[in-house]
């Protein structure tokens, strides 16, 4: 097979792109599981409560804010 | 834009870059894909199959499959809520 083309720049901006997806997918993969046990309590229904589809947005933006604390937390440490 | 060459069914491979991507993406979505499978799998079993008996009951199966549509809807509630959108 003819590799050369796996540096050409049109190849570079096509994996940058797919790392990004790669990324993206493993953040929201990883939220899922853990928000997913944090709010899941009971057996699975035909829909979410309220509180349960609330609790799962709840769960994505406090982790969020929760990085970005750690992150001054830690900063400020160096 | 460069220009390349098709490969002919049985020749030796000179793949056009976008025959690469295309080959590539679907790679890619095969593991995403069996990933999730993976996930949604131990979700289940741990909310459904409490008390594994000689066969699968009825509500077993129904559990599971609330399940596997709740699980999605929740990967859909967390992608929306971090990227906003509709994403699948």
């Amino acid at each position: 097979m003819d590799f050369s083309k796996l540096d050409s720049s049109e190849m570079q901006q096509f994996f940058s792109q797919e790392q990004q997806l790669a990324m993206v997918n493993e953040m929201v993969s990883k939220l899922t599981d853990a928000c997913w046990d944090k709010c899941i309590t009971g057996t699975p229904g035909n829909k979410f409560s309220s509180s349960e589809s609330a609790c799962l947005s709840n769960c994505a933006q406090r982790y969020i804010e929760m990085s970005v604390l750690i992150m001054k937390k830690f900063q400020s440490m160096q | 834009m460069d220009s390349f060459s098709s490969p002919s069914p049985g020749s030796s491979q000179q793949m056009s870059a976008q025959e690469l991507k295309n080959k590539l993406q679907s790679q890619l979505a095969l593991e995403y894909a069996q990933q999730f499978l993976e996930t949604v799998r131990g979700k289940c079993f741990e909310k459904c199959i409490t008390k594994p008996g000689s066969s699968l009951s009825g509500s077993e199966s129904s559990c599971i499959s609330r399940c596997v549509d709740r699980y999605i809807e929740a990967t859909g509630i967390i992608s929306k809520t971090l990227f906003g959108g509709s994403q699948h």
